[in-house]
């Protein structure tokens, strides 16, 4: 079986049986999606044993037909995203997805904002990770109102759809600021928009000298760049100067602030770019 | 791993209208299989064509369509020069390696970088290829 039974949710009014009692629509979908399958089955019984090999539908010389989809996969995301957007804005919760590679430095960012924000706002972290619940406790620590888990399984990406399960999971009221934490990965989140406000990407001065230049997908989609780890800059023999120029290249506009996470440097600069301050 | 997702979404559109067209209406989940797919797919996306394909006849295989082809129609990724107003195809240089190519896209004509993005954006379900399976034994 197909998607028949989730089309039968939809398909109520499409001249089945079942005219009777419009209370309890649950019920008389089920019903009537039964006794329409039964039918159904009946029919191609018939089919079977009167027509021979009849054939049941038109076909083209090649015995195929073809069925026009027309289905714009990237509006379809959009539209997915374009709901997150509108739900945050009743809400009103302003939300950001913090991207960046494994180890770039976005549970120290979103932990140092948390503690920052606490006491003003109420603040809800989404974490997205592959597994392990590590980065859900740690923003919990420092003051976050909500923290919820999103465990991808394998998915190297959060997008639109469990975002808006995870939207549904936030308290009623108290929350308006919500920080989205993707999944470490500097590739695939480029291409799924979750409807937050602006997308903000960690990169750290450990990726080497030219991590923006080798992803520039990443880069175009984002609102702010936080150049995270400086301190170390040195001792891992990169010249800041590089990336920066590469990003002129690949984003000339783009905002960068350049932080020290652990030590909570640059950090209020962050939520200044972000106007959270 | 994103091919995954986009060759679930395109799977879930062709099951979806081939709901609503009439032909699974029309005949019992067995008769009927997706033979082909046909999806525009612009360079931009950066999406591996086989890779996307493996995953199309994995989610096939599980829903009743074994062996489902990917034909895909490649848009080429265009660009505008900022720079020298040049407009066209962004061709592959010797020293892109992988899909550099189109992720800093160069323009074809003054090899400036200063471009915008025109075409190979593309990412849509076009139609997809029904046949009736004989209805004992074997199909084709």
């Amino acid at each position: 079986m197909l998607v028949g039974d989730s089309s039968g949710v939809k398909g109520g009014g499409a001249g089945d049986t079942a005219p009777e009692a419009p209370k309890a629509p649950a019920l008389r979908l089920g019903v009537s999606g039964i006794a329409r399958k039964r039918a159904r089955a009946d029919e191609h019984e018939k089919a079977r044993k009167g027509a021979g090999k009849m054939r049941l539908f038109e076909t083209s010389e090649t015995g195929s037909v073809e069925i026009v989809v027309d289905e714009d996969i990237k509006a379809r995301q959009e539209e997915l995203a374009e709901r997150n957007r509108e739900l945050l804005r009743e809400r009103g919760i302003r939300a950001f997805d913090v991207a960046g590679s494994v180890g770039a430095g976005k549970t120290s960012l979103i932990a140092e904002m948390v503690g920052r924000l606490k006491d003003k706002h109420g603040v809800a972290v989404i974490a997205g990770d592959v597994a392990t619940t590590h980065d859900a406790e740690r923003v919990a620590q420092r003051g976050a109102k909500k923290v919820l888990q999103i465990n991808t399984g394998g998915m190297c990406h959060l997008d639109a759809s469990l975002v808006w399960r995870a939207l549904g999971q936030l308290p009623d009221s108290g929350i308006d600021v919500l920080f989205i934490e993707n999944v470490g990965n500097l590739i695939c989140p480029s291409y799924f928009s979750l409807g937050a406000e602006a997308r903000v990407v960690v990169v750290s001065a450990s990726e080497g000298a030219h991590v923006i230049e080798k992803h520039p997908a990443m880069f175009e989609t984002a609102e702010l760049v936080v150049l995270n780890k400086t301190d170390i800059a040195e001792a891992v023999h990169v010249d800041l100067a590089e990336p920066m120029a590469d990003l002129a290249r690949v984003r000339p506009a783009l905002k960068v602030v350049k932080t020290n996470c652990l030590a909570g440097e640059g950090v209020d600069e962050v939520l200044r770019a972000l106007s959270l301050a | 791993m994103h091919e995954f997702s986009i060759a679930s979404e395109i799977w879930q559109s062709v099951l979806k209208a081939v709901h609503t067209h009439g032909v699974a209406r029309a005949c019992p989940p067995a008769a009927w299989r997706v033979r082909s797919v046909t999806v525009e797919i612009g360079d931009f996306n950066l999406i591996e064509e086989e890779q996307l394909s493996f995953w199309l006849q994995q989610l096939g295989e599980r829903d009743g369509s074994p062996g489902v082809e990917l034909k895909a129609k490649r848009r080429p990724g265009r660009v505008r020069c900022k720079e020298c107003g040049e407009e066209g195809a962004v061709e592959r240089r010797e020293e892109d390696v992988g899909f550099v190519a189109v992720m800093l896209p160069a323009c074809p004509k003054c090899g400036s970088r200063n471009v915008e993005v025109i075409g190979g954006r593309e990412l849509r379900v076009v139609s997809a290829e029904v046949v009736q399976e004989e209805s004992d034994g074997g199909g084709e």
